[in-house]
């Protein structure tokens, strides 16, 4: 990388940047008290989260160093409507899952975890498929995040890559490794607050920094026709949908959100999920700007490395000072989502695999705590290890991403219908992740009979993605109706042309396979759940029980 | 027109960011008043 085009701090300023953002992370979490330590506050904080701490938590959770490389990304290539197609539907998924969020706070409201209440519905095969690939997901999370620290500290000071990856690694297990969730939602907010007014003063400069909006005027004439369109079908298809469908299903299967589902007082859920939902839009939208005025003055990206796109628009038009603030707004973004990841992975092992499975919901709370921190140990470490020697794990994201696609019917449709089995949710698990495997990788010639069933198939996909959301908002019956007339469509339009977007295509497949199958199976069977059970076995550990709902 | 349109287009989003950061920041003071009056901590 050439290092010499962007601008350089000395690595005593870098330090002192690090060191007063960590530092003041670690004495904010000082203000938590430890006396009254429990389970339940190490994980949901006892389910007593305000509107404002909620809706901070949940947006910088939602937020990671990548939404703003990707957004800018989206906004160099796509050109007007690109950052639209990134931020937009990142932030209608958080509204998406409000509706099913309240399901799930109704059907359980002691819940620190979504896999304890598949537990309960399920049994252990379903809820450690959600486990797994919660910690699988957030072992890569922390490591793109960790990558994302090395690559800024070393492009924008003469330490080293890995100096930056340790010393995220180390800052943010110092603060969560405590108090867990706790910490992690107290310093989001001091991190959102903060990403948000660098965001606020950074946009506005970079473009008066180029000349102004005639700047931007001007370069309109270096857009392509469809760069130019505000509804691009090329950016749609290949940023827009592809994203839409991927974010939907880390929306459901993701226990960084569901973590926050289940700490926010039960009446501040709307307000927090649509304030969520707006100040996740505008930030990485906004971030996605600078990459469309990258495009408009004709910038090219150093190495042609799209990530270089926001560090070179900054170092290139801004003075020191808003690039140290750039420097505070990346790290204060992948800090709070890996300070996310770590209490999620934490709540898993203490509750899915040591509450459930191991101590057969009779833990020792003293112990659970244990693990809890060992937990997070353990995965900084892992972290750090594969961000350090620069592994190639973001394969395994793919299988993630299929997995959680294939999870979202199975989850929805186990919390609504009480004729959904065990066998029903992991066979539709299994079967909609192998198909996915089939279609992204090619393993059958994509040509004749094969392509338009596979597209067929996507379609329903697509049907099963827009009925779950007018289900959402609207019940069962819009839904369903909804769901069936955008199958009948996509069929016709995605038939014979679905075919050349493998990416797409394999992700919608993940949704209608596992859908048909889940339906499939459970019609064979029944067997009636009655859904009061879930109450009766998602318990809290602690043995004073803290008060729960509002 | 069109140079106008796109800067409202750039522009209104740190505008909203702006909004959502007085939100946020005015629930937070009130969460942190209730949690006083409750005896109860803030997390």
């Amino acid at each position: 990388m050439n290092e010499e085009s962007f601008y350089q701090f000395s690595t005593l300023t870098v330090l002192a940047l690090l060191a007063a953002f960590y530092g003041g992370t670690y004495l904010l979490t000082l203000l938590i008290k430890k006396k009254k330590e429990n389970t339940d506050a190490f994980m949901v904080s006892n389910h007593q989260i305000g509107f404002g701490l909620g809706a901070a938590s949940m947006t910088a959770t939602w937020i990671w160093a990548a939404s703003f490389y990707g957004a800018a990304t989206s906004g160099y290539t796509y050109g007007i409507s690109g950052p639209l197609h990134y931020g937009l539907w990142g932030a209608l998924m958080i509204l998406f899952i409000y509706p099913f969020g309240r399901r799930f706070r109704k059907l359980a409201p002691n819940a620190h975890t979504l896999g304890e209440l598949i537990h309960a519905r399920h049994g252990s095969s379903s809820q450690l498929i959600l486990a797994s690939s919660n910690i699988l997901g957030s072992i890569i999370s922390l490591m793109v995040n960790f990558t994302a620290s090395g690559a800024l500290v070393s492009v924008l000071s003469p330490l080293s890559f890995q100096a930056g990856v340790v010393i995220a690694g180390v800052g943010v297990l110092s603060y969560t490794l405590w108090s867990g969730f706790r910490a992690s939602v107290l310093t989001d907010f001091a991190q959102l607050m903060a990403m948000m007014a660098v965001a606020i003063l950074i946009i506005p400069a970079v473009m008066f920094a180029l000349g102004g909006p005639q700047t931007l005027s001007d370069g309109m004439s270096l857009l392509t026709p469809e760069q130019a369109n505000l509804f691009s079908m090329d950016a749609i298809l290949n940023q827009g949908a592809p994203f839409f469908v991927a974010v939907l299903a880390y929306a459901i299967g993701n226990q960084t959100i569901s973590q926050r589902l289940f700490a926010v007082r039960e009446d501040h859920i709307k307000p927090t999920f649509i304030t969520a939902t707006i100040g996740y839009g505008a930030i990485v939208i906004g971030l996605g700007m600078i990459g469309l005025m990258a495009l408009m003055t004709g910038m090219e990206p150093i190495d042609g490395d799209m990530n270089n796109l926001i560090p070179q628009m900054v170092s290139m038009y801004l003075s020191p000072v808003f690039i140290g603030l750039f420097f505070i707004l990346v790290i204060g973004s992948l800090s709070s989502t890996a300070d996310s990841d770590l209490s999620a992975m934490s709540a898993i092992v203490m509750a899915d695999v040591y509450g459930k499975n191991i101590a057969k919901n009779k833990p020792d709370p003293t112990k659970m705590l244990f693990i809890g921190r060992l937990t997070m140990i353990i995965a900084t470490l892992i972290g750090v290890i594969l961000a350090s020697f620069s592994m190639d794990i973001l394969i395994m994201l793919v299988f993630v991403g299929a997995l959680w696609g294939a999870i979202v019917f199975p989850v929805i449709a186990s919390c609504f219908w009480d004729r959904v089995t065990n066998k029903a949710f992991t066979s539709a698990v299994i079967a909609g992740l192998v198909m996915f495997c089939v279609a992204r990788f090619e393993l059958v010639p994509m040509v004749g009979v094969t392509a338009g069933l596979f597209e067929l198939l996507a379609a329903v996909g697509g049907g099963v993605v827009l009925g779950l959301m007018a289900f959402g908002f609207c019940g069962r019956r819009v839904g369903v109706v909804f769901g069936a007339l955008c199958t009948i469509v996509l069929a016709y339009f995605c038939f014979g042309f679905l075919r050349d977007y493998t990416v797409l295509l394999a992700s919608l497949m993940a949704y209608g396979v596992s859908t048909l199958v889940c339906i499939g199976v459970s019609l064979l069977s029944s067997s009636k759940f009655d859904f009061a059970q879930i109450n009766q076995d998602v318990i809290n550990y602690d043995p004073v029980k803290p008060a729960v709902q509002a | 027109m069109q140079t106008l349109v796109l800067a409202l287009y750039v522009l209104i989003w740190p505008l909203i960011s702006l909004a959502i950061f007085a939100i946020i920041g005015i629930a937070t003071v009130n969460d942190i008043r209730v949690a006083r009056r409750d005896k109860r901590e803030l997390v």
